[in-house]
């Protein structure tokens, strides 16, 4: 009877606790939820494919490779190399970033043909990656700490009912003032629209092409990006992603970047 | 020559470990880049012509072995020069066996590296040689044959290198233009060292990287890259002599937002006279100029040297780079160098960008503008030069 009353009590305290849940906590909660869910990957390694249209239809291709290494500190960010394939131009050029929240990333670059290791400015997150319609922020997009978040409503997206949330960037260098996105309920977003610093719309995100990998984390191995004003497209794809492979640490760090160059 | 022998070995090994290993994991790269240049102030001062067309080449092969615990480079760089025949070489920039250990890497073989921090003044750069007849600023090496062990953990990376033998600096020959006011005469080479170009050169460096700041310490002990340039009155020609060098240095960046602040400093001693270096300065970026992707960077730098007869005793550059972050990668640099203690002055600009995946353009000018005739750039006064470059990537 002792333990019931304890478990009655418990229940009705955490339905209070939703129901007293404002727009803004409800929102928060959400992105957090989403966020948790892909977390857990320890590492990963994946080759990535850009394909880059012009508003004509010209296509461009562009190949990278990459590892991430995830962050148990709650109040920093995951750790990624990147090696650039395509353009030929770019090939044996390596990059390592560690991110940081709401600050800027720190970031190393290896230049094959100086021999040289430069540490690079990041405050530019909202740059484009590689000339495509993607910027260095987006991939982070889902991290909830990075967003004060609203949750606006529920919505019919592609079939299936979606929270509708609006995120407004806490980093003083992001390039946008506000998304407005959906998220399903098995908590993955499908869609962001992004508004640029002038509070216009610039571009649109599709999650597409989903896949549950290690049997309990949802990534989308296709970006694709429509841009509204320059009326470019990117379709970002990743292959060949393996999740918890367990690379070493220290590769995510500057002196093993000449280690892991050509 | 020990020289020959230690890249034989390199071979050797290369070839024992690629049979041994059943699939073999590889990659190989590279360009071929036909260039043509023009001289705006017609012959030279020294008679040179007018126009030149080169041919640059480049391949890398990459092998790992053991499991990713070992790496073979070759990185390869070959010129054919119409004009100028020092410019027809080839240069093993790497050709190395790697082994990695948890802390430890080992290294033998050629390689290139690169010490500072600057864009323009890389005063403690040391071990690799400059190759002056591929371009008179010494930006560009020649492969340094090396044996390295490299230490590292979380306070930071200590390497040690041990350079067998010594690389002679290249100079443009007397068709070269640009070039020196006389010929360098390679036969009459002359060393401090009673070893020669077999002086056992060391280095010894520890880097860290402790929040916004990459710091380095480094000492060097060895043949100095830069030989000194005495004329010889019965030829006319400058014969290098090529002293000992004991150099300590310290480079460190700060990197603050938009905001890179960089400073190199050195304390040698060459042959029997010490001397001081300090060079240094700042990169801001404006990001996403006027609304659009471009960024347009500002770099600033300085350069104080106490020894009289060094080029760059009191020299400053200004550069602004201009980067469209578009699908061509397209790009501009223009930058002025002036030599505060003669009033020279020179202007340089790089255009390059992406035809396609696999063809990239360069433009390159350079333009000298009033120079000193006690400057050693006058000899290249009337060398202002376009050149067109077209790099096809394989």
């Amino acid at each position: 009877m002792y333990k019931f009353l304890l478990i009655l009590f418990f229940v009705i305290s955490v339905n209070t606790n939703l129901l007293s849940e404002d727009n803004f906590e409800k929102g928060l909660r959400i992105a957090k939820e989403s966020y948790e869910s892909t977390r857990g990957y320890i590492d990963s390694e994946s080759d990535q494919l850009m394909i880059l249209v012009d508003p004509k239809g010209n296509e461009v291709i562009r190949e990278i490779s990459g590892k991430t290494l995830e962050n148990d500190d709650p109040n920093d960010g995951d750790k990624s190399i990147i090696f650039f394939n395509k353009p030929k131009d770019v090939e044996g050029t390596v990059m390592l970033s560690h991110t940081h929240v709401n600050d800027d990333d720190d970031q190393w670059l290896y230049l094959p043909a100086l021999g040289r290791v430069k540490r690079i400015s990041s405050s530019n997150k909202s740059g484009s990656f590689m000339g495509s319609e993607i910027a260095f922020e987006d991939f982070s997009g889902n991290d909830y700490r990075k967003y004060e978040w609203e949750f606006i409503g529920e919505e019919e997206y592609e079939g299936e009912t979606c929270y509708k949330l609006v995120s407004i960037p806490k980093y003083k260098n992001s390039g946008y003032t506000k998304r407005i996105g959906f998220t399903d309920k098995l908590l993955r977003p499908r869609m962001i629209e992004y508004f640029d610093r002038k509070g216009e719309l610039l571009k649109t995100l599709y999650f597409e092409d989903y896949q549950l990998y290690n049997d309990k984390i949802w990534n989308a191995d296709t970006f694709r990006v429509v841009n509204h004003q320059n009326k470019n497209k990117t379709i970002y794809k990743w292959v060949n992603r393996e999740l918890n492979v367990g690379i070493n640490k220290k590769d995510f760090e500057k002196s093993s970047l000449l280690r892991l160059a050509d | 020559m020990i020289y020959i022998k230690i890249l034989n070995f390199i071979l050797i090994v290369t070839f024992i470990f690629s049979f041994n290993s059943n699939a073999l994991e590889y990659k190989l790269y590279g360009l071929v880049q036909p260039e043509f240049s023009i001289f705006t102030n017609g012959d030279g001062k020294h008679h040179q012509s007018k126009n030149n067309y080169s041919f640059f080449t480049k391949g890398n092969f990459i092998s790992y072995l053991d499991e990713r615990d070992a790496k073979i480079t070759i990185s390869a760089i070959a010129r054919y020069d119409e004009k100028d025949s020092e410019r027809r070489y080839i240069d093993f920039q790497k050709l190395k066996y790697e082994q990695y250990f948890e802390n430890y890497t080992f290294k033998i073989g050629n390689e290139i590296i690169f010490w500072g921090v600057n864009e323009s003044f890389n005063i403690i750069d040391i071990i690799n040689q400059s190759n002056l007849a591929e371009d008179m600023t010494g930006t560009k090496k020649l492969g340094q044959p090396l044996l390295s062990l490299a230490y590292d953990n979380n306070y930071g990376t200590i390497d040690l290198h041990l350079m067998p033998y010594f690389i002679e600096r290249k100079f443009p020959s007397k068709n070269g233009r640009p070039r020196l006011a006389l010929e360098v005469d390679q036969n009459s080479i002359t060393y401090e060292s009673s070893a020669k170009e077999q002086n056992l050169d060391f280095a010894l460096r520890y880097s860290m990287v402790y929040d916004d700041y990459d710091i380095g310490i480094a000492h060097f002990h060895g043949n100095n890259r830069a030989p000194q340039l005495n004329i010889n009155p019965s030829t006319l020609k400058f014969n290098p002599h090529y002293t000992i060098l004991s150099q300590t240095s310290l480079d460190i960046q700060a990197t603050k937002g938009a905001w890179l602040y960089k400073l190199e400093a050195l304390s040698a001693k060459d042959g029997n006279e010490r001397h001081l270096g300090v060079a240094g300065g700042f990169e801001y970026t404006f990001y996403g100029i006027r609304d659009s992707q471009s960024d347009l960077g500002l770099v600033i730098e300085y350069s104080f040297d106490d020894r009289n007869s060094y080029p760059f005793n009191n020299d400053s550059v200004a550069a602004l780079r201009w980067t469209k972050n578009d699908i061509n990668s397209t790009s501009l640099l223009a930058g002025m160098f002036i030599d505060m203690r003669g009033n020279s002055n020179r202007f340089i600009a790089e255009y390059e960008q992406r035809i396609n995946n696999n063809i990239k353009l360069f433009i390159d000018a350079t333009f000298n503008g009033s120079i000193d005739s006690q400057d050693f750039t006058y000899a290249f006064e009337e060398d202002s030069v376009f050149s067109i470059k077209l790099a096809r990537y394989f």
